[in-house]
Order: C-alpha cells, then sequence, then structure tokens
C-alpha cells in the first residue's frame, strides 16, 4: 500500500491541453473516486497513474517514487477495465495467474494465491470456465481477481460498474466497498455515476474541463459545494438554481413577479445572485412563502418527485408523504434558509465560502 | 406476398447459378466420372475402367515425383508465409503512428497484385548462376555461387520463396484486418500486468488470431497446392525446357491431358489433388477450431 501524489499534472494533445494543471493527493489506504462529466479528463488521469499514457507536465509520485518515467510494469499497481479486458482464450484461473506467470513466480505460489482471491471473490467453481461462459458480474469479479492477486500497491477503476445493469450495479458496489474495508488497498476509482461517487469513496475529486472543482468527503460536497458546478453534480435529483436580485431587505432574494425567498444571509441590497436549493429541503405546505404550479408529478412509491414552475423559473422538490397532486394545481413550498445556498452568477462561485477548499488534501 | 417475393428472388438469382453450377460445379462432377474412363481427348469412346487409372497412378513415378514435389512447395509456402506475415503484421500494426505504414503495407501488398509470369522472370533474373544479384551478394560476402535454378533441391527452395514472396502480401493485409480487430485494452490490461511487447504478441495476438491463422493457412496451402506457373517459369531443365527441373502436379496434369492425351488419367490426378486438399482443410480446421469455447 502505498499514497499517490498528483501534482500540478497537464495533459496535452497537440495544442490542445485536456488536463489543466491537477494537483491530488491520495493517502494511504484511501478510497478516492474522481468524478465528472464525459470528457472530463478523469479517465485521462487515471490512465497516466497506469503509465497507459504520457504525463505532459508535472509530476505523480507513489508511496513517494516519482513515476513519471517508470514502466507501467513497475509501478505496482493493478488496473480494472470498464470493458474487464479479461483474455478471452484464457481460462478464470489463466486470467488471474497471468502477471505470476509473467512475473515468474513459482507453481505452489501462483496457485495459492489464484485460489486465495478465488475464495474471497466466491470465483472458486468458475476457475476452468472462460470469460464467454461467464455473467456481466462473474467477469467483474474475475478482473478484480486479477488485480488482487499480484497484491498491488495502488489499484485502479475506470468506470468498472457501468457495462452492469442497475441491479447487479448496486451489488458490485457494495462488494467493491466491502473488498476495500477488507484489503485496505489504496484505490483510485473513476466514476460519472455521483451515486456511485457518495456511496463508495472516502473523498471525491469533482472534475470539469480538465481542472478540480472541488476535493473533499462525499458530505462536504453534498453540503457544501464551492460552485454551482459541484451544487448541481452531487445529489440527485440536481439541486434547484433560482436566479434574482437581492431585495432592499438584503435578507431576500427576489425573483420573476413579487416571489421572495429568504437568503439565509445578508447580501448588499440590488445585487444579483442565484439561490441553490436542493428538492428534498423544499417541504410542500399551504403556507409555504413560494407558491408556483405543478408541471409534472413522479411518484416512485417510496417518494413523489413534483415539478413546478414558480416566477418563470422551474422549481423541483422530492417529498417523502404521498400527496394527491396533479399538474395544473397550485402548489406552494416552504424551506428553512439555513438549507439555501448562494452563488455568484457571474462566477458561479460560492458566496461566502469556505477559503482554499479546492486544494483540500483527499484525506481519509 | 411471401410467396412471391420467394419466387422473384429465386428466378433473380438463377442466372447466377446456373452459370455458376455450369462452370464450378459440373467441371468436378465431370473431372469425377472422367476419372474413372480412359479418353485420349479426341475419340468417342470412353471406356470405364474402374479404379485402374488411380491404380497407375500409385506406381507413375513423375506423378510420385510431382506430387512430392508439391507438397515440398505447398508446405514450405505455408511455414513461410504464416509466422512471416503475423510478425510483419504485428510490425506494421503496433507502429501506427509512423507515417510510413501506408508505404509499407503497400510494398507488401504489391507482390499478390503483379502479375506471376513478369514477376517470375524478375526472381529468375535474381536468382540467375551468372549474372543475378543474388550470387553476387554472396560472392561479397565470400560465399561460393550456387546454380540455384539447375539444382533439383535448390530449384524447389527458389520456387518456395517466389510462391511466399507473392502468399505474403495477402497474408498480411487479412492479419492486419485481425489485428485491427482485437481490442487495445486487452494489451493494454497484458502491459499493466507485466508483458513486454514479444510477450503480448506470443500470448495474445497468436491466439486471438487463430481463426485468421486458419483462414490464411487454409488459402495459402491450397494455392500452394495448386502452384504451376511459378515451377514452369522459374525452373528450366539444362536445355531450358520450362518446368522439367521441379515437376509440379498441375503441369503433370497438364501435360497427360494435352500432351499424352490421357484425358483420364489426368482427371484422376486432379482427384487426388481434391482429396488431398480437401483432407488437409479438414485437418487444419480440426487443428485450430478455438478450444472450450462455442
Amino acid at each position: 500500500m502505498a499514497s499517490v501524489e498528483i501534482q500540478n499534472v497537464r495533459k496535452s494533445y497537440g495544442t490542445v491541453e485536456t488536463i489543466k494543471g491537477v494537483s491530488v493527493d491520495v493517502p494511504d489506504g484511501a478510497f478516492v473516486v474522481l468524478v465528472g462529466p464525459s470528457g472530463c479528463g478523469k479517465s485521462t488521469l487515471l490512465r497516466m497513474i497506469a503509465g497507459l499514457e504520457e504525463i505532459s507536465g508535472g509530476t505523480i509520485s507513489i508511496g513517494g517514487r516519482v513515476i513519471n518515467d517508470v514502466e507501467p510494469k513497475h509501478r505496482d499497481i493493478a488496473m480494472v477495465f470498464q470493458n474487464y479486458a479479461l483474455y478471452p482464450h484464457m481460462t478464470v484461473a489463466e486470467n488471474m495467474a497471468f502477471s505470476l506467470h509473467l512475473a515468474k513466480k513459482s507453481r505452489q505460489e501462483t496457485d495459492m494465491r489464484v485460489s486465495e482471491a478465488a475464495r474471497i471473490l466466491g470465483l472458486s467453481d468458475y476457475l476452468d470456465r472462460y470469460p464467454k461462459q461467464l455473467s456481466g458480474g462473474q467477469r467483474q469479479r474475475v478482473a478484480m481477481g486479477r488485480a488482487i492477486v499480484r497484491n498491488p500497491q495502488v489499484f485502479l477503476f475506470d468506470e468498472p460498474l457501468s457495462n452492469l445493469d442497475a441491479a447487479l450495479r448496486v451489488q458490485m458496489r457494495a462488494e467493491l466497498k466491502d473488498l476495500h474495508r477488507r484489503l485496505k488497498t489504496t484505490s483510485v476509482y473513476v466514476t460519472h455515476d455521483q451515486t456511485e461517487a457518495m456511496t463508495m469513496a472516502d473523498r471525491i475529486v469533482v472534475m470539469r474541463n480538465g481542472v478540480v472543482e472541488q476535493v473533499g468527503a462525499p458530505l462536504d460536497l453534498y453540503d457544501r459545494p464551492d460552485n454551482m458546478f459541484v451544487a448541481g453534480f452531487i445529489g440527485s435529483p440536481a439541486m434547484n438554481f433560482l436566479r434574482g436580485t437581492v431585495a432592499e431587505t438584503g435578507v431576500d432574494l427576489a425573483f420573476g413577479q413579487g416571489a421572495r425567498l429568504p437568503l439565509g444571509a445578508r447580501l448588499t441590497p440590488g445585487t444579483e445572485a442565484v439561490l441553490g436549493i436542493r428538492p428534498e429541503h423544499l417541504s410542500v405546505s399551504d403556507q409555504g412563502e413560494i407558491s408556483g404550479q405543478i408541471t409534472n408529478v413522479e411518484p416512485t412509491g417510496s417518494e413523489t418527485f413534483i415539478q413546478a414552475e414558480v416566477g418563470g423559473q422551474k422549481l423541483s422538490t422530492l417529498v417523502r408523504d404521498r400527496i394527491a397532486a396533479r399538474p395544473g394545481d397550485p402548489i406552494a413550498f416552504s424551506l428553512k434558509s439555513d438549507t439555501v445556498h448562494l452563488f455568484d452568477p457571474a462566477s458561479g462561485q460560492r458566496i461566502g465560502r469556505s477559503p482554499s477548499a479546492g486544494s483540500t488534501p483527499a484525506t481519509r | 406476398m411471401q410467396r412471391k417475393k420467394w419466387i422473384f428472388a429465386t428466378l433473380a438469382i438463377l442466372p447466377t447459378l446456373v452459370i455458376f453450377a455450369y462452370v464450378r460445379i459440373y467441371p468436378i462432377g465431370d473431372t469425377l466420372r472422367l476419372s474413372l474412363h480412359k479418353w485420349d481427348i479426341l475419340s468417342k469412346n470412353k471406356p470405364f475402367i474402374g479404379l485402374a487409372n488411380f491404380e497407375e497412378l500409385m506406381g507413375d513415378p513423375l506423378f510420385l515425383d510431382a506430387f512430392v514435389n508439391t507438397t515440398v512447395i505447398a508446405f514450405g509456402v505455408l511455414f513461410i508465409t504464416i509466422p512471416l506475415a503475423l510478425v510483419l503484421a504485428a510490425l506494421i500494426h503496433h507502429r501506427t503512428r509512423s507515417h510510413f505504414v501506408g508505404f509499407y503495407e503497400t510494398s507488401i501488398f504489391i507482390p499478390h497484385i503483379v502479375s506471376l509470369v513478369p514477376a517470375a522472370m524478375a526472381w529468375k533474373w535474381i536468382f540467375d548462376a551468372r549474372l543475378g544479384p543474388l550470387n553476387a551478394l554472396l560472392t561479397t560476402f565470400g560465399f561460393s555461387p550456387k546454380a540455384w535454378l539447375f539444382d533439383p533441391v535448390l530449384s524447389v527452395i527458389c520456387i518456395i520463396v517466389l510462391c511466399s514472396w507473392q502468399a505474403l502480401g495477402y497474408a498480411v493485409m487479412i492479419y492486419l484486418v485481425g489485428f485491427k480487430s482485437l481490442p487495445t485494452s486487452l494489451y493494454e490490461a497484458a502491459k499493466l500486468d507485466g508483458a513486454s511487447g514479444p510477450q503480448s504478441f506470443w500470448r495474445i495476438s497468436v491466439p486471438l488470431l487463430k481463426p485468421i491463422t486458419l483462414y490464411v493457412s487454409v488459402v495459402t496451402l491450397v494455392s500452394g497446392f495448386n502452384v504451376y506457373a511459378q515451377a514452369f517459369v522459374l525452373a528450366s531443365d539444362s536445355q531450358g525446357a520450362p518446368g522439367r527441373q521441379v515437376r509440379v502436379l498441375v503441369l503433370d496434369m497438364l501435360e497427360n491431358s494435352f500432351r499424352n492425351y490421357r484425358v483420364g488419367y489426368a482427371a484422376s490426378e486432379a482427384v487426388v489433388l481434391l482429396a488431398i486438399v480437401l483432407v488437409l482443410t479438414l485437418i487444419q480446421f480440426r487443428l485450430l477450431r478455438e478450444k472450450g469455447r462455442a
């Protein structure tokens, strides 16, 4: 096990820079998730750690050793690919033993490590099968097994669950997390799915357009997003943003035609601001301070997702109670001012945010 | 409606099917029939003689000579072409960033589309005992020059070289397509598993390209057994009579048909050739079939 330090790393293809100076610290034994939309550079960053992409600038160290120019096989890492990348002509056992054969380990040691990994992953009965004869979840486990047998310092995961169906993804998510608890190997995990990031990570690194937007513990990102991008990306359903002007009182946001919301802070009257409120923090009540008209209702059984139009802007809410509401009905919401987030509409940054949150090391 | 479509489809395909049957299937059937008859190409009589042609073949030194030569050439070409094509295709494929990829592909493929006879003439010059560059090269390095095209063993080797040079282009092309179909993530996984380039080639590419190898080796072997023009042009005897030095099966058939007027006998040779090619193809399928995977 070892820590991974990424310092001011850049990647460019010709004149196009895709990673623009990223710094992330992954402490020994941590499970860090890189999350962001497609094209944000998270997979490229992971592949640079693995040695599959050259590093254009900056340094990456594993266990204190700079590995920029070290061959992938000497970096002491193992990677699980999105499409598993299992060797189709080898059995499960051969797939797992491949790296050990190449490292010229003894037959006895190879067999021991393979059967141990198979036992951990529940693959003992499938050792003689070929990848084609396995289900998606089993293939995923073999890919994990191939990583485990090497006993590497760092595990790298490149969207390993995105080829699985929803139910299996939830199951494998728990298995991976459990595995990490048992093995305690430093892990860097890439996904575009914020739910996966929230449920698995010790620390989340949110990326966009080749830069780190915020690093923090899952609930910190949820509670105190640094900017509108993180606020909108973390949490499902996504946060509501209402754009308006600070009223003459200095504590209310005026928007639409006469609608007002408490800011939860005092700002200069007349300034533009964006108020962010999570759907789950809005409650439906007849005495609510905001009223509008329902545009859509999506009941899922355990909760109901309601979309409404308030003062010309869209607002959604998630309620646990079953309510008889139909599109077109009037609706009123109330909110607690301490659950409100304020952002500067020009920069998208949080107003009154804690300093230096963007460079917080991803500690456990 | 379905029935109408079916009738239309049948009618549409019929002309092609008739021509195909006439030029492909009928000759095979007729060859099988002829091989059991005696026919001198001119007379109307074609008496049925059973398996007499085949019995005679087994004791015919010219046929046996041609059979051995052809077999040696076909397998020689196979054993040179397959490994060489695989390695060349791998080298070209893994150098895809190079500006010369197009040049490499073209220069390897050109021999396959060049007309046989001019190509063979060029090689005849290369192998020429007195004027050829091969002997010139050998003498430069202190080896004694050889009579490449007049020695029975050396001339077989020369034909194998020529045939392999021609077969290589096609084989490399097919292998390149095969390489392009293999997922890059497998090579990345192998790289992380600690495999070097040659190890990835040997343990990933070669086994995964088995179906391609099957196809290429069947095609190469079949065309190897049909070798004719290369031997005819390249290997003249000491008096310059073409094709005598290295007798091959197709040449033997031609001589029996149109020089000795023994069409039935030549047909029996063709049947033997057909049987050999069929059996070898079956063996190759059996050997290279992917094990354990449906």
